[in-house]
């Protein structure tokens, strides 16, 4: 296992630029995502560090070796794709033993490498079908396999669970989680969903236009987004943003003249223009704001609202089954001490002075 | 006015009924009608056709030095025609598929001589073989090489592969068109992915891009096997047969017994043989091929 270290990446396909300078640092045996919407960069930059495109400008090391240059076999990587790209007349154990077979591994050796990878995943009893008698889970199981019997320094995956109905995903997201655990491995991890990234991953790394907007923990990118990208992407339903300006001390001003209390601690100037931003499940009913309920979405364990209040329409998380419906009137309650606040022209998030 | 429309499968047997008409006349009408033929005797004239049994055949089979001359050269031309063109079809769609500048203008240069009429084909290179005027034997007495000089369509050994070379030269691209299409459905991820297992380009070629060729593979070979069984035109247009019969083959024998020598029966008799020996080759390849491809 290894670290994996990128320094001022850069890519750019003829004169359009798609990555514009990245820099993370990738822990041994840590399991890193990469998300953000399609089109950021976060596959390409994973086929960077795969060797399956090449590198514009700046540095890929894979435990302390520069790898710009190497191909991909040589990097010590293996990668598991989207579309499982298993090798379709060969069978399960042959699909998982291909590489090694090209290293010119002894027979034995092989044997016991695919029985020991079939083992941790299950697939001993699937080792002399074609992959195209295999169901979709199957499949991307000996996509895993194919890339365990190598003992990769660094496991990739690219979007390894799009494919897969919604309960399978929940499964397989929960077997490779424990894989990582049971392998010690480093990972690098691409989707386009976050809440697989925010259940799977030691760290997120959120990219956004060929760029990284911001690289922590789950909860610390759900807790303190670094800008509003990151606080719209990050989190199920989406965080309310309200755009406000500052009046009285203390006091913010809504688009439709409401006003409502900032969360204590801002020093914030008159009239400065601000997105208020506040996450679902801080909003409280009751008190408040006049609003009316446009859809109730229950799930049974809690309830999501839609209302309209202070002329937006806002998604509320409830815990507690609410008996309303559409149409009716509700007090909805914005200011809690755990909004944030962000920079109507940078989009970045207001610290609190001392917090700082 | 009401409208009236037809069930599903009603539609589909109306749209299907004119090309069906055409086919029932001109295809499968002849191949029933040429079985009876070759049981009689008829020399194209008279009114009315004698049934004899199975004589034309016992005739073709016994007494007819130049049907196993041309059955010879069918063979030979079929074995080579599989061959030859589809491996240079094959290195061509290799080198096409990948991104060269002027990648389109080549293919179409090469995809050229198959939309020209095997007729002109067949004018255009015996023209070219000409022994006194013909392109060959001029640029070979250019350069100096006049011991090299034949008469390329005129010498029984050599008639039938030059009239192979036109051949070749018309039908590469069409195979060519063929695996170039193949070569596009290779998934690039699968490819990818035996780069990252450390596969070189031999090992990609051999574990990835031919086994998906395997059904176009199969498409070209069945597909070159037919016509060339049948191989007619551009042996009427060079040679006729020609010289001493050295260019004779089974389709070519058929149509000059019946239209040439007026034994529509004999004729008839050559097109059942070639008919047979096609159905044997075709329909087993083709049952292995599917039954190699559903497991």
């Amino acid at each position: 296992m290894a670290s994996v270290a990128i320094r001022g990446l850069k890519k750019a396909y003829g004169s359009v630029p798609v990555i514009h300078g990245v820099d993370i640092d990738i822990e041994d045996g840590e399991f890193v995502v990469l998300v953000g919407p399609s089109g950021c960069g976060k596959s390409t930059l994973l086929r960077m560090i795969a060797g399956l495109e090449s590198i514009s400008d700046g540095e890929i090391t894979i435990d302390g070796r520069r790898v710009n240059d190497l191909e991909p076999k040589d990097r010590d990587i293996a990668m598991v794709f989207q579309n499982y790209a298993l090798y379709p007349q060969m069978t399960v154990a042959q699909n998982m033993g291909f590489a090694l077979e090209l290293a010119g591994r002894r027979r034995a050796e092989i044997q016991a490498e695919i029985a020991r990878a079939a083992e941790i995943l299950s697939l001993t009893p699937l080792l002399d079908r074609k992959p195209a008698q295999l169901s979709g889970g199957q499949r991307q199981r000996v996509a895993i396999g194919r890339a365990i019997v190598r003992h990769p320094k660094v496991f990739l995956f690219d979007e390894p669970l799009s494919n897969l109905d919604a309960k399978l995903r929940v499964q397989m997201r929960s077997e490779i989680k424990a894989l990582h655990r049971r392998l010690r491995a480093t990972i690098v991890y691409v989707t386009h969903d976050q809440v697989e990234a925010m259940t799977m991953a030691d760290r997120i790394v959120v990219m956004n236009g060929g760029r990284v907007e911001q690289i922590g923990q789950p909860l610390d990118l759900y807790d303190h987004p670094a800008n509003l990208f990151v606080a719209q992407f990050i989190g199920s339903p989406a965080m309310n943003i309200l755009p406000a300006v500052a009046v009285a001390p203390g006091q913010l001003r809504l688009s439709d003249g409401s006003v409502i209390a900032a969360p204590p601690g801002f020093p914030l100037r008159h009239g400065r223009e601000i997105h208020y931003g506040l996450r679902p499940e801080d909003v409280r009913f009751g008190e408040g704001l006049p609003g009316h309920v446009i859809d109730v979405e229950p799930t049974g364990s809690e309830t999501f609202l839609v209302v309209s209040v202070a002329g937006h329409e806002i998604m509320a998380l409830a815990k507690e089954r609410l008996m309303v419906a559409p149409g009716d009137p509700i007090q909805v309650a914005l200011e809690s001490p755990k909004a944030h606040l962000f920079d109507a022209k940078n989009g970045l998030r207001l610290r609190l002075p001392d917090a700082a | 006015m009401m409208r009236r429309s037809l069930r599903p499968q009603a539609e589909g047997y109306m749209l299907l009924l004119p090309a069906l008409v055409v086919y029932l006349i001109f295809a499968f009408y002849p191949m029933i009608d040429v079985i009876r033929q070759s049981f009689s005797e008829w020399n194209g004239l008279d009114a009315q056709s004698r049934f004899v049994g199975w004589n034309n055949y016992r005739v073709v089979l016994t007494q007819d030095p130049v049907f196993w001359g041309a059955l010879v050269n069918t063979v030979l031309w079929t074995l080579a025609a599989i061959t030859l063109p589809n491996l240079i079809a094959f290195g061509l769609a290799l080198a096409l598929n990948q991104s060269l500048p002027a990648r389109g203008t080549l293919r179409a240069i090469f995809y050229l001589p198959v939309i020209i009429a095997s007729i002109a084909v067949a004018t255009i290179w015996r023209w070219m073989y000409d022994p006194f005027f013909g392109l060959f034997n001029s640029l070979l007495t250019e350069w100096g090489m006049s011991g090299w000089i034949q008469d390329w369509l005129g010498n029984r050994k050599l008639a039938l592969w030059s009239v192979f070379v036109a051949h070749l030269w018309s039908s590469v691209g069409f195979s060519m068109v063929l695996f170039l299409a193949g070569l596009q459905g290779v998934s690039q991820t699968l490819i990818e992915a035996a780069r990252i297992d450390g596969a070189g380009r031999y090992a990609v070629f051999r574990h990835v891009t031919l086994p998906a060729l395997g059904p176009t593979i199969t498409i070209v070979l069945v597909l070159s096997l037919i016509n060339s069984l049948k191989a007619f035109d551009i042996v009427y247009g060079m040679t006729g047969g020609g010289p001493a019969q050295s260019t004779q083959m089974l389709a070519m024998w058929a149509y000059t017994q019946a239209m040439q020598l007026g034994s529509f029966g004999r004729g008839a008799a050559v097109s059942v043989i070639l008919l047979i020996i096609t159905l044997v080759i075709v329909i087993p390849y083709l049952r292995w091929t599917l039954r190699r491809s559903t497991t």
